[in-house]
C-alpha cells in the first residue's frame, strides 16, 4: 500500500527508493552465497580434510556457487521490479538494469580481488604468439617464465604439438584446456631449422580488464530475461534441469543400443563419421555370441525370470498371510510380533550377508530340500531376498487388511467360513491394489537383483541378467559398450513397461509403504 | 430356538461393553435391543454370534451352552447395518456362499438361492455385483444370505439405519412379516424406538451396558419401571418435575412451588409415602385450555410438527414440552393455560430412580 | 459391583477358573494365528535371527581363507581381538569418516533438500505434470544397479567417450576422467538420485494433505509463494522431515551396491570405501585372495548394532501408536 502511494508521488523516470531496494535484493544474494562459499572452503573443507577424507566435494560445490552467484544476483534484481512492470514499465526496466550495473561492478571487484570468474588463473606457457604461415609465431616471452627457461625465443614458429599441427587459435585452446603442469612438446622452426622443446604449463594470473565486457552484456541480458520471464515456467525449468543428467543417461542408452559406437551422445560409424546406426548389437537375441562369451541369453533371462517370479509369489503369499494374522487375529504375543516386524522393517538386512553365506551352505546340506534352497540355487537365492522384503511386505499387507470393514469378515465367519477361507476367499480379493503393488515391487526387486545373486551364485547355471552385465563389463576386454548397452536395455525393457503402466503403484510403494503414516 | 443369556459380561480392557446381562428370548419371539449409541447392543449381538468371547456369563441356545462354539457351528443368520456383502461376488455368489461352505450340492444351491431371492424380490438381480445395487436391494441380498441357510436365530444390527425414511417403513413391515411367517427367533438391535415399538414382541432397553427393562412395548410405554426407560421411550419425551405428593381433602395432590395437581388415588397412594418424588407426564397428556382449573405457563419456543405444534413452556423452575393444536396459533412469549390429564402420571423415587408404581 | 454375599475367596476362585478357561481356549485360537505366521517366521528365523547370532560369533573368530571352514565348532575363537584391531586400524578410522561424510552429504543435499525442492515444485504446477515429474524420479530405483551405474559411468568417463567431457571439449575446458578426479561427487550424486524419491513421496503426500483452506487463507493474506512455503508448509513438514532423516540415514549407512559397482571403494586406497562395503570386501569379495571372515564380521557387527538401535528408535518414535488397534474379531 505504502509503496503504491509513494510511487504516485514521484512520477519521474527513476525512483531512488526502488533502485536502492533492487540493489539491496541483489546484494543480499551476493552476500548470502559468498557466505556459503566461505563456509565451504574456509570451514568445511579443512574440517573434512582433518579427518583424512579425500574429497573435492566442498571445492566443487564452492565453484558451483561462485559460478552461479552473479546470475542469481541479476535474476534477483530483475525479479524485484516485476510488480512495478504494469504501472511504470520503462522505469522498472531502467531500475533493474541500473541495479544490475551496480551489482556487476561489485561482483567484478570481488572477482578481481579473489582471482575468480574472468580473473581466474589459467594455464599458460608464459608467452604470446600470433597467427603466422604454418603455425603460431612467438611474439614475446615473460622474463624468467617457463617458455624462456625451456629455451623458446621470440620469432620462433611453433608448427605442432607432438605430431598435431597447430595454429595460434588451436594452440591457445590446447593450453587453456590443459591442467596445471602438463607437458607441451612443441615442434619449433627457428631460422629454417626444426627443433623440439618441452614446456610445462603453469597457472598464471589473469588481469585483463577487457574480459569484463562480454560479462556485462550477459548480465544485462540475464536481468532483462528475469524481468519479462513468465514465472509459471520456472518450476518446470528447474525440475527439468535437475533431471537432466538422468534423462541424458537414458538417452545415451537408447542411442548406444542402435549404433556402432558413440562418443559422448554422438553415434559414430567405424570411420568416425556421424551415423553408424545398426541393429547388430541386438544379434545376441538370436543366439549370436556376446563379446565372445559363449552363453545363452535366454538361459540367463530364464534365471532372472525364475528369481523374479519366485520372489513375487513367495513374498505375496508369506506377507499376506502374516499381515492377515497381525491385522485381524487375536493371539498371545501379537503386540510383540508387531513391534518385532517394525524393528525388522528398519533393520539393515544387507549387514547379514556374511552369516547368510553360512546359513545357505548349511541349508544346502539338508537332504532333499537342500537341492532347492541351498547355496547357488535360484530358489534359495530368492528366499534370501524374500526374507529381506518381508518386513516391508508384512507391514504393507497389514495396512491393507486394516482397511477392510470388520463386518465383512464377521459375516463370512457367521456364514460358516474358517479363518483360512475368509483370508483366501473373502479378504484377499479385496486387497487387489495392495497385492498388485507388492507383487510389482517384488518382481522388479527380483528382476533387478544383483548383490545377492552375485554373492551367492557361482556357476553360469544360476547367473541372472544384472550379474551377467557385470561380468560382461569386468571380464571382456576391450568392452564393447554398445553391446553391453543393448543387453542392459534388454534387461530394462520389462521394467520400463511396468513403469509405464503402474507408476501410481510404484510411487506409493517406494516410500516403503509408509505413505500417510506421518 | 430359545436363547438364554445369563450374567453376560464383556470388557474391552478397561471399557465395559456389557455388564451382567440376563435375557431370555422365547422360541419364535422377536426381541428388540433398544438403547442409545454405544450402550453395548452390538457387543451383545456379536457375543451371540460368537464373534466376541464373553468375559463372563453363559449363552444358551436351547439347552446347549454355546460359549465355546464357533460362529459357523451356531447356525445363525446375521444382517449388518453396512450390509457386509462380499463386493467381489455376484448376488448369487453372496447368497449361495453359506451353502457352498456347507457343501450343499450345486443343484440344491441354485434352487434354494432362487427361492430365497424370489421371496426377497431380488430374483432378477442374481448376476449383479453389490456395487451395482441400491441400498434397499443390498439389504435384501444381505437378508437373503442370512435366511438361505435356514438359521435357528436371526440377528439384526441396525439393518435399516442406512436406508431412506420411506424405504425403512416398507422394509420394517417386510422383515416383521417374514419373521412371523418363518417363525425364526429374531434379535433386532436398533436405536430407533419407533422401529422397536412397532416390530418387537418384547423390547430390551439398555443403557451403558446395563439392561434397564425387558418388557412388551405397551408396558414400556405405559408402565415404565425406571426413570431412564420413562425418559427414553416416547417421542417427544416425558416431562419431569420434582414434587411432593400429599394426602389432602380425602384425595392426593402433587405440588411444588409452581404447580398443584390432583392425583388419582391409586397412584397417589403409592407416591405419598416417599416424600419428594419425581413426577413424569407425557406431552400428549397435557392440554392447552382456554379456562378452568389450570396452570399458567409462558411459551418459550413453538415448533410446528405438522399435525401438532410442540410448545416448550415454562412455569416456575420447570420446563415442559406440550402438544397443542396448531389452529390455536400460539406464539413464543404467549401465556397459556395448561390442563394436566393425571390418569397416566408416573412417579419415581429420586434415589433409586425406580418407579414407585410398577415395582 | 460385588454382591455382599460373595466372599473374597469366592471371587478369587471364580477369577482363577476364568483365566484358566481362557488360557486353554486361547491356545487353540493361537494355533491358527501361528499357522498364518509360520512361513514368515521360518524365513525371519533363518535369514535374520540365526544370521545375527552367527555374525556375532564369527566376529570373535579369526576365520579367513587359510583356515576356512563352515563348521562353527572348528573355528578358532579369539574373543574381542578383531574389535581391538579394528579400533587401532588407521584405515578403519578413515573408512569411518568416509561413511560419516558420505551419509551426511548425500542425506542433506539429496535425500532431504532436493527431495523437498522436487516435491514443493511438483505440487505447485499442473497436477498431471507434477505427477509425471515425480514418476520419472522412481526410474533410478527400478533400474537394475548394473544398468544404472553404466549410465553414470558414461557421463563420467574420459574424452572422447564421456558425455560431460564432450561438453568440456566443446567449451574448451580441461577434460579428465571424473571417476578418478571427482569420485566422491559421483558416489554422492549417483546415490542421491536414488534417494530423492523416498523423501519426495513422503513430502508430497504431506504437502497434499495440508488443507486447501489453509493455503487459500494465506493466499488471501497476500503472501507470496516463498512466504507460503516458509510459514505454512515447512512447519507442517517437521514430522515427515524427521522421519525421512532417520529412515534414510539407515538406508545410506547400509547400501553399498552402487558404490561397489561405481568405484569399488577407489580410486586409490579406500578413497570412497564405506563401512558396509568394507565388511563385504573383507569377507565376500576376495580380490586379494585372502578373505578375512572374522574381521569382516566385526565390521558388520558394528553396523548391526547401529542398525538395531536406529530401528528401535525409529519404531518408538514413529509407529508405535499404530499398534494399539486391537482386532475386532476374537473367534478361533
Ligand atoms: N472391539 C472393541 N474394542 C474396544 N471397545 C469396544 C469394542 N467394541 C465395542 N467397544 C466399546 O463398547 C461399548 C459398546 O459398544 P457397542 O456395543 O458397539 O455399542 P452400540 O452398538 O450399542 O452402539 C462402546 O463404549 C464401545 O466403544
Ligand atoms: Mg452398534
Amino acid at each position: 500500500m505504502a509503496a503504491l502511494a509513494h510511487s504516485d508521488d514521484t512520477p519521474g523516470v527513476l525512483d531512488v527508493h526502488s533502485l536502492l531496494r533492487t540493489i539491496r535484493n541483489g546484494l543480499i544474494v551476493v552476500v548470502a552465497l559468498s557466505l556459503i562459499v566461505v563456509i565451504l572452503t574456509a570451514f568445511l573443507r579443512p574440517l573434512i580434510a582433518s579427518v583424512k577424507v579425500d574429497e573435492s566435494v566442498t571445492t566443487t560445490l564452492a565453484q558451483l556457487v561462485i559460478l552461479v552467484l552473479p546470475y542469481i544476483a541479476y535474476i534477483a534484481a530483475g525479479s524485484a521490479v516485476r510488480d512495478q512492470l504494469s504501472d511504470h514499465p520503462l522505469r522498472a526496466v531502467l531500475t533493474a538494469l541500473l541495479a544490475t550495473l551496480v551489482l556487476f561492478v561489485v561482483i567484478s571487484i570481488g572477482h578481481f580481488v579473489f582471482h575468480l570468474g574472468p580473473f581466474v588463473p589459467t594455464s599458460s606457457l608464459e608467452m604470446t604468439f600470433t597467427e603466422a604461415e604454418g603455425g603460431a609465431l612467438v611474439e614475446s616471452l615473460v622474463p624468467g617464465g617457463v617458455a624462456e627457461e625451456a629455451g623458446v625465443q621470440v620469432g620462433d614458429l611453433i608448427t605442432a604439438v607432438r605430431r598435431d599441427p597447430v595454429t595460434s587459435g588451436t594452440l591457445s585452446a590446447l593450453i587453456a584446456r590443459s591442467a596445471e603442469d602438463s607437458p607441451f612438446r612443441l615442434r619449433i622452426v627457428r631460422g629454417g631449422e626444426e627443433t623440439q622443446l618441452t614446456v610445462r604449463t603453469v597457472l598464471a594470473g589473469n588481469d585483463d580488464l577487457g574480459k569484463l565486457l562480454p560479462g556485462l552484456v550477459v548480465a544485462l541480458i540475464v536481468t532483462a530475461v528475469a524481468i519479462f520471464w513468465p514465472g509459471q515456467w520456472t518450476p518446470y525449468v528447474i525440475l527439468l534441469a535437475i533431471l537432466l543428467p538422468l534423462l541424458i543417461g537414458y538417452f545415451w542408452l537408447i542411442i548406444a543400443t542402435f549404433s556402432y559406437r558413440t562418443e559422448g551422445l554422438i553415434p559414430l560409424d567405424g570411420q568416425g563419421n556421424v551415423g553408424g546406426w545398426t541393429l547388430n548389437n541386438w544379434n545376441f537375441l538370436f543366439g549370436a555370441d556376446i563379446s565372445g562369451l559363449n552363453v545363452s541369453i535366454w538361459q540367463i533371462t530364464l534365471n532372472s525370470l525364475i528369481i523374479a517370479v519366485a520372489m513375487m509369489v513367495i513374498v505375496l503369499l508369506v506377507s499376506s498371510m502374516a499381515g492377515y494374522a497381525l491385522s485381524r487375529m487375536n493371539f498371545a504375543g501379537r503386540r510383540a510380533f508387531l513391534s518385532f516386524t517394525l524393528v525388522l522393517h528398519g533393520f539393515p538386512a544387507v549387514t547379514l550377508l556374511i552369516p547368510i553365506f553360512f546359513v545357505m551352505s548349511y541349508l544346502g546340506k539338508v537332504p532333499l530340500v537342500g537341492e532347492f534352497i541351498g547355496f547357488n540355487k535360484p530358489v534359495g537365492i530368492s528366499l534370501v531376498m524374500v526374507a529381506f522384503e518381508l518386513p516391508l511386505g508384512v507391514w504393507l499387507m497389514k495396512g491393507f487388511f486394516d482397511n477392510i470393514p470388520w463386518d465383512i469378515e464377521r459375516s463370512a465367519l457367521i456364514d460358516g467360513a474358517s479363518r483360512w477361507r475368509t483370508y483366501w476367499e473373502i479378504l484377499l480379493p479385496q486387497i487387489r491394489p495392495g497385492i498388485l503393488a507388492l507383487g510389482i515391487f517384488a518382481f522388479i526387486g527380483g528382476w533387478n537383483a544383483f548383490l545377492i545373486p552375485q554373492t551367492y551364485s557361482t556357476g553360469a547355471g544360476t547367473i541372472n541378467l544384472p550379474v551377467f552385465l557385470r561380468q560382461l563389463i569386468n571380464e571382456t576386454a576391450p568392452v564393447n559398450w554398445n553391446q553391453v548397452a543393448a543387453v542392459g536395455m534388454f534387461q530394462l525393457i520389462p521394467v520400463f513397461i511396468i513403469f509405464i503402466f503402474a507408476q501410481e503403484y510404484l510411487l506409493n510403494i517406494y516410500a516403503g509403504g509408509t505413505k500417510g503414516s506421518s | 430356538m430359545e436363547v438364554k443369556i445369563e450374567n453376560l459380561k464383556k470388557q474391552f480392557g478397561q471399557v465395559i461393553g456389557v455388564k451382567d446381562l440376563d435375557l431370555n428370548v422365547r422360541d419364535g419371539e422377536f426381541v428388540a435391543l433398544l438403547g442409545p449409541s454405544g450402550c453395548g447392543k452390538t457387543t451383545t449381538l456379536l457375543m451371540l454370534a460368537g464373534i466376541y468371547k464373553p468375559t463372563d456369563g453363559t449363552i444358551r441356545f436351547g439347552d446347549r451352552v454355546v460359549n465355546q462354539v464357533q460362529p459357523r457351528d451356531r447356525n445363525i443368520g446375521m444382517v449388518f447395518q453396512s450390509y457386509a456383502l462380499y463386493p467381489h461376488m455376484t448376488v448369487f455368489g453372496n447368497i449361495s456362499y453359506p451353502l457352498k461352505l456347507k457343501k450343499v450340492p450345486k443343484q440344491e444351491q441354485m434352487e434354494r438361492v432362487e427361492r430365497v431371492a424370489n421371496t426377497m424380490g431380488i430374483g432378477g438381480l442374481l448376476d449383479r455385483r453389490p456395487g451395482q445395487l441400491s441400498g434397499g436391494q443390498q439389504q435384501r441380498v444381505a437378508l437373503g444370505r442370512a435366511l438361505v441357510k435356514e438359521p435357528d436365530i436371526l440377528l439384526f444390527d441396525e439393518p435399516l439405519s442406512n436406508l431412506d425414511a420411506r424405504l425403512r417403513l416398507t422394509m420394517r413391515s417386510e422383515i416383521k412379516q417374514l419373521q412371523n411367517r418363518l417363525g425364526i427367533t429374531a434379535i433386532y438391535v436398533t436405536h430407533d424406538q419407533v422401529e422397536a415399538m412397532t416390530m418387537a414382541d418384547r423390547i430390551a432397553v439398555m443403557n451403558q451396558g446395563v439392561l434397564q427393562a425387558f418388557d412388551t412395548p405397551e408396558d414400556l410405554y405405559d408402565r415404565p419401571k425406571t426413570l431412564f426407560v420413562a425418559g427414553f421411550v416416547g417421542n417427544p419425551p416425558m416431562n419431569f418435575a420434582d414434587v411432593s405428593v400429599m394426602a389432602e381433602h380425602g384425595g392426593f395432590t402433587a405440588r411444588n412451588e409452581s404447580i398443584r395437581l390432583q392425583v388419582p388415588a391409586e397412584r397417589g397412594q403409592k407416591a405419598a409415602a416417599a416424600g419428594k418424588v419425581r413426577m413424569g407426564i407425557r406431552p400428549e397428556d397435557i392440554h392447552v385450555v382456554d379456562e378452568g382449573d389450570a396452570v399458567t405457563a409462558e411459551v418459550v419456543i413453538v415448533e410446528p410438527l405438522g399435525r401438532d405444534a410442540m410448545l416448550d413452556v415454562r412455569f416456575g423452575s420447570d420446563q415442559f414440552l406440550v402438544l397443542a393444536d396448531p389452529q390455536k396459533h400460539i406464539r413464543a412469549g404467549d401465556q397459556v393455560k395448561l390442563h394436566f390429564d393425571m390418569d397416566s402420571v408416573q412417579f419415581f423415587d429420586l434415589q433409586s430412580e425406580r418407579s414407585l408404581l410398577w415395582n | 459391583m460385588t454382591q455382599p454375599t460373595t466372599t473374597l475367596d469366592d471371587q478369587f476362585t471364580a477369577a482363577e477358573s476364568r483365566t484358566r478357561r481362557s488360557r486353554k481356549k486361547s491356545l487353540s485360537s493361537n494355533m491358527a494365528a501361528y499357522g498364518f505366521l509360520a512361513p514368515a517366521g521360518f524365513l525371519v528365523i533363518t535369514f535374520f535371527l540365526v544370521p545375527v547370532v552367527i555374525i556375532f560369533y564369527l566376529s570373535m573368530t579369526n576365520l579367513s581363507t587359510s583356515n576356512f571352514t563352515t563348521d562353527l565348532s572348528a573355528m578358532q575363537f579369539v574373543g574381542l581381538e578383531n574389535f581391538r584391531i579394528l579400533f587401532n586400524d588407521q584405515f578403519a578410522a578413515k573408512i569411518f569418516f568416509n561413511t560419516v561424510f558420505y551419509v551426511l552429504v548425500t542425506l542433506s543435499l539429496f535425500n532431504v533438500t532436493l527431495a523437498l525442492i522436487v516435491s514443493l515444485l511438483s505440487t505447485h504446477i499442473e497436477r498431471r505434470a507434477g505427477f509425471a515429474f515425480r514418476a520419472i524420479w522412481i526410474l533410478p530405483r527400478i533400474t537394475a544397479a548394473t544398468v544404472y551405474i553404466m549410465l553414470w559411468r558414461r557421463l563420467a568417463v574420459e574424452a572422447p567417450y564421456g558425455i560431460i567431457n564432450q561438453v568440456n571439449t566443446l567449451l574448451g575446458q580441461t577434460t579428465y576422467n571424473y571417476l578418478d578426479a571427482r569420485p566422491w561427487e559421483f558416489v554422492i550424486v549417483v546415490n542421491g538420485f536414488i534417494g530423492v524419491s523416498f523423501g519426495m513421496i513422503i513430502f508430497t503426500s504431506a504437502i497434499e494433505s495440508i488443507p486447501k483452506d489453509l493455503l487459500n487463507a494465506s493466499l488471501v493474506d497476500g503472501s507470496t509463494i516463498l512466504q507460503r512455503i516458509r510459514y505454512v508448509i515447512l512447519p507442517l513438514l517437521r514430522w515427515p522431515l524427521l522421519f525421512v532423516v532417520t529412515y534414510q540415514t539407515l538406508s545410506l549407512l547400509t547400501s553399498f551396491e552402487q558404490i561397489l559397482l561405481l568405484t569399488d571403494g577407489g580410486p586409490g586406497l579406500y578413497a570412497t570405501e564405506v563401512w558396509s562395503l568394507t565388511a563385504y570386501h573383507r569377507a565376500l569379495s576376495n580380490y586379494f585372495g585372502n578373505a578375512q571372515w572374522g574381521y569382516g564380521s566385526a565390521f558388520a557387527v558394528v553396523l548391526v548394532i547401529i542398525g538395531v538401535v536406529l530401528a528401535v528408535i525409529y519404531m518408538r518414535v514413529f509407529r508405535f501408536n499404530e499398534l494399539v488397534a486391537e482386532p475386532k474379531i476374537e473367534v478361533l
